[in-house]
Order: C-alpha cells, then sequence, then structure tokens
C-alpha cells in the first residue's frame, strides 16, 4: 500500500510497542489537506499514543507516516516537523513563568526568528480569534481552565501549522468551558485547517468531524463518514460503545 | 613564644624531595661559586653575600602568623604592615642578601606546610627551637627566651611545678606545650598527685583570655610576649613560675632542610648580631629580663568600649575583610552554580559513567569537611602536582578552588530537585511547538527551576558567606582573621568580636532582602494573584 500522494496525512501499518504490548496494531489512515477528523474510542485505546506519534513525541516503532508527502522517519528534522504539526494537550501545558502574549510568541521568535513586534501582532490576532485577547499581559495562573485552553490553542496555531493536533482538549473542562472550546474549534474547522481530534465529546464531534476513526485496543476498528458513524455504526464494537455513551 | 608542634613529613615526600634537592644543591653551589670568583676576581668590596637557595627570584619569602607579639604581630589596623622582632629581622635579613622581602601572613598550623610545600623559603613567627622540628626542618637560633607560667596578678607563685596539681592550664594548640605539660603529669601521677587539667586553644589571645576570664588557673607562654602584653593586660596577668626546662630557650628561623642554606642563614644572623643590628632591635621592643616580673596593683576589667567598637567598624581593615569575605563567597558560588548545572542534568539523566563518576564526586565533596579540603588543596596539592607550588597560585585562588568544588557539590542537589519538580509537560509543550533542546531548556526549564532552586541556593550562599571563614588557616585576610588579629593586638575580644557580628549580619541581611526583592519578581508563580481569574 502506498502512501497517498494528495492526503496531508498518509499512514501506513503504522505500529507503536510497548514492553510486552501493542499500543498501536498496524494504523492506515489517510488525512486530506482541510479534513476534520476525530478520534473515538475507550480509554487505553491507544488515541493519545496515535496523536502523540504523529507529532513524533513518541517514535513509531514500524510502519510509514508521511506529512505533505515527505517521509518522518528518525531523520526527519523534527523542528521543521514540529513547526508543521501543532499540538493541544489536555492538561494545556502552558509555560507558568511567560504571559499569555509570550506563551504565544515564543516559538514563533525562536524557531521562525520573526521579529518580536510581528510576532506579537500575530499572536494579537490570534487571541481575538479565540476571543481571550484582552488577557494577553496575564499569567496562566490568573486565568480559568478554560481561557488556559483557549490560550493552548492560540500558542499552537502561531506556528501557523498545516495540521492541527487535539489530545483530548476538553477532557479537564467543566461543561461551560467545553462549549467554549467548541467553540473555538468549529471556528478552526470551518477556516480550514486540517484537524485531528481525541475526545470523549460526543456531541461535539458529531457536529464538528467529516469522519470518525474508532479505536480500540490499539487497532482502528471503523473509519465512517461522522453522521453514518453515530446512526449507523459499521461494527458491533462501535454500537456498544456508542450505547454507553449515550445511555 | 609558642613552641610549636613539630609537622612531620612523611617518607614518600621525603623521598621525593631528595629528588627534587640535587638540582637545587647543584644550582646552589654554581651561584656560590659565581659570586665567590666573582667577588674574587673583581674584589668588590660591596658584593652582596651568597644567596642560599630558598630564594628565589630576588625574594626572600617569609611566612607568618602575626598574633604573636613583640615577635609578629600586626602593629595597627593596617592588615599589611606586619610589624615585630621577627619582621625587623626578616627585613635585617633582606637588606643584608640585598634582595626583595616578601611575606606572607597565615594561621599557625599552616606554617609549616607551607614551609614544605615551598610557598615560603623561611618562617618566622617566633616558633621555639626543638629537636623534634629539627628533625624535619632546620632552624637557626636569633634570640632567647624561657617559658614561663603565668596567672591572674595576685596569684601567689608557685615553689615547683607539682603545685599545678588538679588545676587547670591553657595552651595554644598545635604548640608543643601540651607534650610537654603532658610529661610533667605522668611525673605528677607518678608521685601519687592529680594531673593538671591542660586546656588546648586554637589562638594565643583566646588562651590568655581564659586566665583572664578565670575558666583556667593559669597558662604556659613565652617570657618577650608576657613583656610585651603589660600594657594590653593592664597588669591583670604575671609570671607565677619559671620551669627549669633546657629546651625552649631559642627562638628560631626555620628552613627547608639543606646544609649549605642553613651555613649561609647562620653567617647572616652573626653578621646581624656583630654589627649590632640585632641588639638595635632587642633595645627597640624593649625585651629587658626586668619586663617580665609580675606587676602589682589587680585592675579592674574595663566595660564595653564603643570607641573601639565605633573604631573597628569603620576601619579600612574591617572593610576590606568584610568585602574579601564577600568576594571569595560570591566568586566561589557562582562558579559552583556553573558548574553545578550541566552536573544535575547528567545526574537527572540516564545511568552512564558520567553519571556513577557526578554521584562518587557529590558523596566525596558532600562528606569531606570543608576545612580539610580548603587544607589539601593548599598544603597537599602542591606536593604532587609543583604546578600549584608557584607564586601565581595565591591562597585566594586555593580558597575559590575549594570552596568551589565543596559548595558545588552541595548546588547539585539543589538544583537536581529544581530541575526534577519542573512537569515534563514542559518539555513536550516545548519540543511539540518546535523548540530545540537547548531553547527548551534556556527558555521552558531552566526560568521554572530557578525559581524552585532560589530560596535553598540563598540559604547556601548565606552558609557560605560565614564558612569562608575557614580560609584565615591559608592565610586569606577575610573578615574573621581581620578580627582575631586585631584581638590580638589589643585583647579588646568583645569590642571586636561584636563589630565582625554587625559586618556579618549586614551581609546576611542584604542577601535575604535580595532574595525577598527576587521572589517578588515571581509574580506568575501566583502568591498573591491565585484565584483571580478574569472570568
Amino acid at each position: 500500500m502506498q502512501p497517498d500522494p494528495g492526503a496531508v496525512l498518509s499512514i501506513r501499518n503504522l505500529s507503536r510497542l510497548y514492553k510486552g504490548f501493542v499500543a498501536l496494531d498496524r494504523i492506515s489512515l489517510d488525512v486530506r489537506r482541510g479534513e476534520k477528523v476525530v478520534v473515538l474510542g475507550p480509554s487505553g485505546a491507544g488515541k493519545s499514543t496515535l496523536i502523540r506519534c504523529l507529532n513524533r513525541i513518541e517514535p513509531h516503532d514500524r510502519g510509514s507516516l508521511h506529512i505533505n508527502g515527505q517521509p518522518i522517519t528518525a531523520r526527519t528534522d523534527l523542528i521543521r516537523l514540529h513547526a508543521l504539526v501543532g499540538l493541544v494537550f489536555q492538561n494545556y501545558n502552558l509555560f507558568p513563568h511567560l504571559s499569555v502574549l509570550d506563551n504565544c510568541t515564543l516559538a514563533p521568535r525562536m524557531v521562525r526568528k520573526m521579529p518580536r513586534a510581528q510576532a506579537e501582532a500575530l499572536a494579537m490576532r490570534l487571541l481575538q480569534q479565540v476571543n481571550i485577547a484582552g488577557q494577553a499581559r496575564k499569567y496562566p495562573i490568573q486565568l480559568s481552565g478554560g481561557q488556559q485552553q483557549r490560550v493552548a490553542i492560540a500558542r499552537a496555531l502561531c506556528m501557523q501549522p498545516e495540521i492541527m493536533l487535539f489530545d483530548e482538549p476538553t477532557a479537564a473542562l467543566d461543561p461551560e468551558a467545553v462549549s467554549g472550546v467548541a467553540t473555538i474549534m468549529n471556528d478552526l474547522a470551518a477556516q480550514g485547517i486540517t484537524m485531528l481530534c481525541v475526545t470523549h465529546e460526543m456531541r461535539f464531534a458529531r457536529h464538528i468531524a467529516d469522519r470518525i476513526v474508532f479505536m480500540d485496543q490499539g487497532r482502528i476498528m471503523e473509519i465512517t463518514p461522522s453522521e453514518q458513524f453515530f446512526t449507523n455504526p459499521q461494527t458491533k464494537r462501535a454500537r456498544e460503545f456508542l450505547n454507553q455513551m449515550i445511555g | 613564644m609558642r613552641a610549636r608542634k613539630d609537622h612531620r613529613m612523611t617518607s614518600v615526600m621525603a623521598r621525593l624531595r631528595c629528588l627534587c634537592a640535587a638540582p637545587f644543591v647543584v644550582a646552589t653551589l654554581v651561584i656560590v661559586l659565581a659570586a665567590v670568583l666573582a667577588d674574587s676576581c673583581m674584589a668588590r668590596a660591596d658584593m652582596p653575600p651568597p644567596l642560599p637557595g630558598f630564594i628565589h627570584d630576588g625574594t626572600l619569602r617569609v611566612c607568618t602568623n602575626p598574633t604573636l607579639p613583640p615577635m609578629t604581630f600586626i602593629n595597627g589596623t593596617d592588615m599589611k604592615a606586619v610589624d615585630g622582632i621577627d619582621m625587623d629581622i626578616a627585613h635585617a635579613l633582606a637588606a643584608y642578601w640585598h634582595v626583595t622581602l616578601d611575606v606572607t601572613t597565615m594561621d599557625f598550623t599552616g606554617l609549616f606546610p607551607s614551609l614544605a610545600a615551598g610557598h615560603c623559603g623561611l618562617v618566622a613567627s617566633g616558633l621555639v627551637r626543638l629537636p623534634q622540628r629539627e628533625r624535619n626542618f632546620d632552624a637557626v637560633a636569633y634570640q632567647d627566651t624561657a617559658l614561663v607560667i603565668v596567672a591572674r596578678a595576685g596569684t601567689q607563685s608557685l615553689g615547683s611545678m607539682a603545685d599545678l596539681s588538679g588545676r587547670k592550664v591553657a595552651v595554644q594548640a598545635g604548640t608543643s606545650y601540651s607534650t610537654r605539660l603532658t610529661q610533667e603529669n605522668a611525673a605528677l601521677v607518678a608521685a601519687g598527685h592529680a594531673p593538671m587539667i591542660i586546656a588546648q586553644y586554637p589562638t594565643e589571645e583566646q588562651v590568655v583570655q581564659q586566665v583572664l576570664i578565670g575558666r583556667a588557673f593559669a597558662l604556659a607562654s613565652q617570657d618577650v610576649e608576657l613583656a610585651y602584653r603589660r600594657e594590653q593586660l593592664h597588669g591583670r596577668l604575671g609570671v607565677i613560675f619559671t620551669p627549669p626546662y633546657p629546651e625552649y630557650r631559642n627562638f628560631a628561623l626555620y628552613i627547608r632542610k639543606d646544609t649549605p642554606d642553613r651555613a649561609l642563614l647562620e653567617h647572616a644572623i652573626a653578621t646581624l648580631r656583630d654589627n649590632g643590628q640585632m641588639a638595635a632591635i632587642a633595645q627597640k621592643w624593649a625585651i629587658t629580663p626586668e619586663a617580665t616580673q609580675a606587676p602589682g596593683a589587680h585592675a579592674p576589667a574595663p566595660a564595653f568600649r564603643w570607641g573601639t567598637f565605633f573604631g573597628a567598624l569603620t576601619s579600612a581593615a574591617f572593610l576590606r575583610g568584610a568585602f574579601i569575605t564577600l568576594a571569595v563567597a560570591v566568586v566561589s558560588h557562582l562558579t559552583a552554580i556553573v558548574i553545578s548545572i550541566p552536573m544535575a542534568l547528567v545526574l537527572n539523566g540516564r545511568d552512564s559513567m558520567l553519571r556513577a563518576g557526578i554521584k562518587a564526586y557529590v558523596a566525596l565533596f558532600r562528606g569531606a569537611p570543608t576545612l580539610l579540603q580548603l587544607l589539601f588543596i593548599w598544603n597537599a596539592l602542591p606536593q604532587f602536582l609543583p604546578f600549584f607550588r608557584e607564586a601565581w597560585f595565591t591562597p585566594f585562588l586555593a580558597t575559590w578552588l575549594a570552596l568551589s568544588i565543596n559548595e558545588s557539590a552541595y548546588q547539585v542537589e539543589i538544583n537536581r530537585a529544581a530541575l526534577s519538580a519542573i512537569d515534563p509537560g514542559q518539555a513536550v509543550a516545548g519540543h511539540a511547538l518546535g523548540l530545540s533542546r537547548g531553547q527548551v531548556y534556556r527558555h521552558v526549564i531552566f526560568p521554572q527551576a530557578l525559581r524552585i532552586a532560589l530560596p535553598p541556593t540563598i540559604n547556601a550562599f548565606i552558609s557560605l558567606l560565614k564558612t569562608t571563614s575557614l580560609a584565615s588557616v591559608i592565610s586569606v585576610q577575610e573578615l574573621l582573621a581581620v578580627t582575631q588579629i586585631q584581638v590580638a593586638r589589643t585583647f579588646e575580644f568583645t569590642e571586636y568580636y561584636a563589630a565582625a557580628l554587625v559586618y556579618y549580619l549586614a551581609m546576611v541581611f542584604f542577601f535575604l532582602l535580595v532574595q525577598k526583592r527576587v521572589e517578588r519578581r515571581f509574580a506568575w508563580a501566583g502568591h498573591d494573584t491565585a484565584g483571580a481569574h478574569a472570568a
């Protein structure tokens, strides 16, 4: 199976092995430019591991990974890769010693060598987009969880990545904050950014996703268009999962 | 006046020194020969006498512990101006040989090790000539003296040493008095008497103070010092007995063992005696037999002298001492921080040979006493590595080296703990944004670790600031060394101790203030701002 040259992200037989256990088992997936893919599945299915392998924060052990047609291997310039693929964490991981604005400008200035003024203008534009420009001078500890997650999204966007990866971005948030973050992600989706998102928010997933990837025990069980997955999933395992989530 | 304990060289060292001595002997002979030839050929009357081998580069290097008036002491507040009989003789010797004089002051216990290590060519420090010392060093006598037993004024004179039975006698540690008094104790016990209780104190002025405040009954000392101290003591002490010891009769200059050098030094002293210079020096310092007699009235101890206290507080000597204390502490700690950061990173990393090596380093330098490390670097290192014998290796550098290494062993633990306290997610987030490893450390990890490491680091620094007082042992003129030298000169304990205390407290409070100010800059840590969500 050759990588799909038209796909921005092309995964073939990707495996990730931990000691005595297979975290990812021969994953294959193509994501087209501008597509929104949501990864669903029970805990321990390997969803987060998959996301982290795509950014090579964890290296994969077998199989291949192509981004924009370029193979990603141990020899890939990780700094360039990281600038290409943005990642938003479940627990935000903002830098507590930097202001909101400095959190956003650090990477553009250091990695892209952007002048400070230009980096700040870019950051302010993106902070505005996530509705938090008013807090630009504050430190992360002064913000609520939802606000922090929006800052984390703006920070990742400041690197102007081709692909945005979200690793359970709303898992640590209260319901009100979830809807705030969901709104932001909807906006991003509307702008045509390629997104791959791990989440437990069914409503959000159904609303945003073009396709649902359902995983269990390190394997992809099915890849189904969003509407069809929620009304008529292909596998018994997915049906059970949905019943549990809704029931 | 002190009879000092001899410092034995190991046999290995002695052998090394034999190997090294051969070229020196040859060189000396060549110099002597050349001088003799020059003398006979040119027949100049004012030709300088042949130079002994312990003079290098036209400089006579003399080591002394200036706490022993009138032999060697600081006669004023200028810490560099060593005065006394020994210094007058040193100047006379330098003039005699037509060379420059270089005087290094140091703690008493450092004198013989420094001589052995070649930091100085001659020790002139009121040292008594003793046979056990002459096993390792050559001695040349220059001044008569006698050992005396001294007690508070008004104490009845003793009939014999047996009258000291059961009494407490204070002596300076590192001197041979305790050995001599222990022999006396054996005789007392054999005769069915209780032995003397021998109490050792590190400096001479402390020995005197024990008798003045009544903690010890008597002290063992040398007559010339007592004569000189009469004024300072306000007639509060007097000689109660002069034991008939055949040793303790001469003060001597000590050099490394070398027969031709010894002959040259003896000849030089004889020349000074013949031309009347020695007599002039003795007269200048008023060493006469009458001076040692017990004076009459018992003067009351004066109250706190505010003038002395403020004088010390504002003196250039104390200011300079405090500056040296601060400089030693700051440069040592900065160096320690610089070395300890990479070590902490390795310690927090994977198992490796390097990591095991750093663990051993930390265990060694945290385990060994700081004073021992300091003495090792100053006195033992030059014996293995002649490189460290040269003039560039000053006591300040030795202290810097010793304290940096010692402090880094503590600092590495502080750094390690601070680095481990940073959430690993921070580094992951940094890498996910495209930052390189170095950028992640520089912009993400270190600024956060700094906040955690700061309070224990300031704590360690304050501790180090006080540890610098150990450097007085190897002749660094830091604050405590200055204080002790001033006390030795004046016997005004309380006033000078109080002045030193004020300096130490002022420095410590200053750094606590700095800590407060720096911590206030860590607003992001949110002690005041947590919960102030702009919702």
